[in-house]
């Protein structure tokens, strides 16, 4: 371990892949050093570990139906968190439905940020009637509201979760363009894109290798505090039926079916609502701490 | 008569990697003289020079066996007394203007603030002690710079601005932070000029700190050449030529000179034992 | 023979609501193996004219000509591998987020130059950088260390002709020495070309065979070595600078 430290530390590392790792630690370093991000974190990991070992978890098949047991409160034998309608185990149906969570978000967070980099550095760095374009098509979907432009989509290509991402993927792309753009701008001029303009590099080179890197942390930080309105705009479309169809479990989906009992049996609806209330709280604190981490303004101190 | 008196200063960091030394047991007195601190990056000749004012951030903070100012205990008084004591008889002037004056307000604005606040000037008197300030600093049409903003104006005329606005309240001591390095050579004589003036007439204490050795020897009446925190020579500035200490004359040997044999430059032995 | 022909260049930016002639007219010559100075103050447009050379900035008028043929826009490879340049400050030249061995690996990528362990290494060494650097982020180099980097990085693709735009006035005095000595050294080894841009006449007395003082754009007046030092200047203006550099003289 010692020998790991040292390794991660030694100020003169013998291969790209220790300066690498060196630079992580000292980021993973500042990182613990912010407690509400480490609060982040762990309810990030306690996500992935739900969602891979929800077999183990879930005390309940998530989609049998029991219907001489429906609608117990939190805490009956059996059933800590309660059942539905159906008599279906609240606390794993909440853990399958982390899956569905998962699979959105990670789909989501892969697709539009990648996207709305590439569109915001071209633009950014080419400028003129590139820039004109691709801004005016990003102020186009800017301007529809989120979820009506999602529901079109969803609409026309038919419900289902892989619609649904690409719904989300959609609309959510234009920001990550914006931000992107802004940062290319004040990169765009730097010295050393100037030397390696002089070494006869091509824009491609010069977009991939010297403008992305400097865009990447804003974008990364910007994908983990919009991670909770993606989870939100996910559970929508499940609360209005356009999203995954049940029986599967989803958090939104669950939220809709609850609805109906929310004064009399108030668990329903609220125990997958306190379910994405806190994951997206977990994925805000986590990029609040991240922005600590990756700032190029703070990462040369 | 002395006027400042340092003894034993040291300004710490405590960092990640450790306590950093900043400045190392530095004392010096000041009168009502110009005292230059000359060092290269990382000498902590910034770090004293704000120490006096004690502006120091957290993780920073300041030890010294004594720290005073006409009388004054810099160390003991309140945050409060300090805020007061800071720019009203204590003035500083930073390296360059653009970071120090606010873009979106008129040079007049900023200019007469302390006037109007402390002293609640308005109209005519207000104006005609702008036009004063600005005068004394040899801008010659002060009724434009009034009405100008901060982007509007060239950098040596900018820094004008900054000393002018310095020394409205008329301050016993002017610690200059490389308050030419900005500028070009023809315009940085004309503001040494100026600053040389003030403390003449005035009878003001100026710090002057820069890392230009020649400069300070030229402008200044006493010379501190510090060295990783430490001062390492103290001298007047006319005996500069016959600096005893080897970081000083490696300083001074290692600038080109015009006319010069255009052979290798001397480098500096940073070996050696001193640089501990 | 002239390697650098520049003839009656000018510069014009547009700066929206109005245009700012940043160079206006300036011609000048460099020959093979020489080192040209241009001396100035800020906004002479000393710097704009090796922007303009390597196409960083829009030539509005007149030629630039090396080895007798004008420039092509864009620039190209073979110019990439006769012209580099050295800008002024160490901290902004290098990618914050590449290290050391990247940023001397790229030029040969970019020329699909192989055996690049050796020659990064060899590079490293000819900056008098020990190879134990290689794999550091500029961050963790001092200010003259990161310049030796980027004196390295152009002289990676072998110019013969090097463009240094203020390249010591971010340093301590010390380190200007090494840095200078460095290039010194360089330019007798390799036979560079140098055209090379200061506010201080003492650096460009140090290192350059002729200046060329610029004010607000213009061509002030050409001196030589010889002339510099005994002080016999025509203008006015190059009168004031160099009495305003006095204290820089070899008896101050």
């Amino acid at each position: 371990m010692t020998a790991m430290m040292t390794w991660l530390r030694d100020p003169n590392p013998q291969s790209r892949t220790q300066a690498r790792l060196g630079q992580m630690w000292l980021g993973w370093l500042r990182m613990r050093r912010n407690p509400l991000a480490m609060i982040g974190l762990m309810i990030v990991l306690a996500l992935l570990l739900m969602a891979a070992w929800a077999p183990l978890l879930a005390t309940h098949d998530p989609l049998t139906q029991n219907l001489s047991q429906r609608l117990l409160p939190p805490g009956s034998a059996g059933h800590w968190l309660g059942t539905d309608e159906f008599g279906r185990d609240i606390w794993s149906r909440i853990v399958y439905g982390s899956r569905v969570t998962l699979y959105i978000v990670g789909l989501v967070a892969l697709t539009a940020p990648a996207f709305g980099l590439l569109i915001g550095t071209v633009s950014g760095y080419f400028g003129g009637w590139v820039d004109q374009v691709l801004m005016r098509i990003t102020d186009i979907f800017l301007a529809f509201p989120r979820l009506i432009l999602a529901l079109a989509l969803v609409a026309a290509l038919g419900p289902g979760v892989e619609n649904a991402v690409l719904a989300i993927a959609l609309t959510a792309w234009p920001p990550y363009a914006r931000v992107a753009r802004a940062e290319t701008l004040t990169v765009r001029s730097a010295d050393y894109i100037a030397a390696v303009q002089l070494q006869g590099a091509g824009s491609g080179r010069i977009i991939w290798g010297y403008v992305m890197p400097m865009c990447l942390p804003s974008v990364i930080i910007r994908v983990t505090l919009d991670m909770a309105g993606v989870i939100l705009t996910a559970a929508g479309l499940g609360f209005l039926g356009l999203g995954v169809q049940p029986p599967m479990a989803e958090w939104g989906q669950m939220i809709s079916s609850g609805r109906k009992f929310l004064f009399d049996q108030w668990w329903v609806a609220t125990v997958p609502g306190l379910a994405i209330f806190t994951v997206s709280l977990g994925f805000n604190l986590l990029g609040d701490g991240l922005r600590d981490v990756l700032d190029p303004r703070s990462a040369s101190r | 008569m002395t006027l400042l008196s340092v003894k034993d200063l040291y300004v710490t960091f405590r960092t990640e990697s450790g306590i950093v030394e900043a400045v190392r047991g530095v004392s010096f007195d000041l009168g009502r003289e110009r005292l230059g601190i000359v060092g290269e990056s990382g000498s902590g000749k910034t770090m004293t020079g704000r120490s006096v004012l004690r502006l120091i951030r957290p993780p920073g903070r300041i030890d010294a066996v004594e720290m005073t100012f006409d009388g004054i205990d810099l160390l003991k008084i309140s945050e409060r007394q300090m805020r007061a004591l800071r720019g009203k008889r204590i003035a500083m002037v930073m390296q360059d203007p653009k970071y120090s004056l606010n873009p979106v307000m008129r040079v007049g604005e900023q200019l007469t603030e302390g006037l109007r606040r402390r002293d609640g000037l308005r109209g005519a008197e207000l104006h005609r002690k702008a036009i004063a300030a600005l005068e004394a600093v040899q801008i010659r049409d002060p009724e434009r710079v009034l009405r100008a903003y901060p982007h509007e104006l060239s950098g040596g005329m900018g820094q004008r601005v900054m000393i002018a606005m310095m020394l409205i309240p008329q301050p016993d001591l002017l610690i200059a932070d490389e308050p030419t390095s900005a500028l070009d050579v023809t315009v940085q004589a004309e503001v040494l000029s100026i600053l040389d003036g003030l403390v003449r007439d005035r009878g003001m204490g100026l710090i002057f700190i820069s890392h230009d050795l020649r400069l300070v020897g030229r402008f200044c009446d006493r010379v501190l050449v510090m060295y990783k925190g430490r001062v390492v020579e103290e001298l007047e500035a006319k005996h500069l030529m016959q600096a005893q200490h080897p970081y000083t004359q490696g300083l001074l040997n290692c600038l080109p000179r015009i006319g010069g044999d255009r052979g290798p430059l001397p480098g500096l032995d940073r070996a050696a034992a001193w640089a501990g | 023979m002239a390697l650098i022909e520049i003839d009656n260049l000018s510069v014009t930016f547009d700066a929206g609501d109005r245009y700012v002639h940043a160079v206006q007219g300036v011609s000048l010559t460099v020959h093979a193996r020489e080192s040209f100075g241009l001396v100035g103050e800020s906004g002479s447009g000393k710097s704009t004219i090796l922007r303009a050379i390597c196409g960083l900035a829009p030539i509005s008028g007149g030629a630039i000509r090396i080895d007798g043929k004008p420039l092509q826009t864009p620039r190209g490879f073979d110019f990439a591998r006769r012209v580099q340049m050295v800008f002024q400050d160490p901290y902004a030249s290098l990618h914050p987020r590449h290290t050391i061995d990247r940023t001397l690996a790229e030029p040969l990528a970019i020329h699909r130059i192989g055996d690049t362990d050796r020659r990064v290494v060899q590079a490293l060494r000819d900056v008098g950088l020990d190879p134990s650097f290689r794999f550091r982020y500029p961050h963790q180099l001092s200010g003259g260390q990161r310049q030796r980097v980027a004196i390295a990085r152009a002289l990676m693709l072998e110019p013969e002709i090097l463009l240094l735009d203020e390249p010591t006035s971010a340093l301590d005095a010390s380190v200007q020495a090494e840095t200078l000595n460095l290039l010194s050294r360089l330019r007798a080894e390799r036979g560079l070309t140098f055209l090379m841009v200061s506010h201080d006449l003492a650096v460009i007395d140090h290192m350059c065979d002729r200046i060329l003082v610029m004010q607000h754009g213009r061509a002030v007046e050409e001196l030589d070595r010889d002339q510099l030092a005994a002080g016999a200047m025509k203008t006015g203006y190059a009168r004031t600078l160099f009495n305003a550099s006095a204290d820089r003289m070899l008896d101050g």
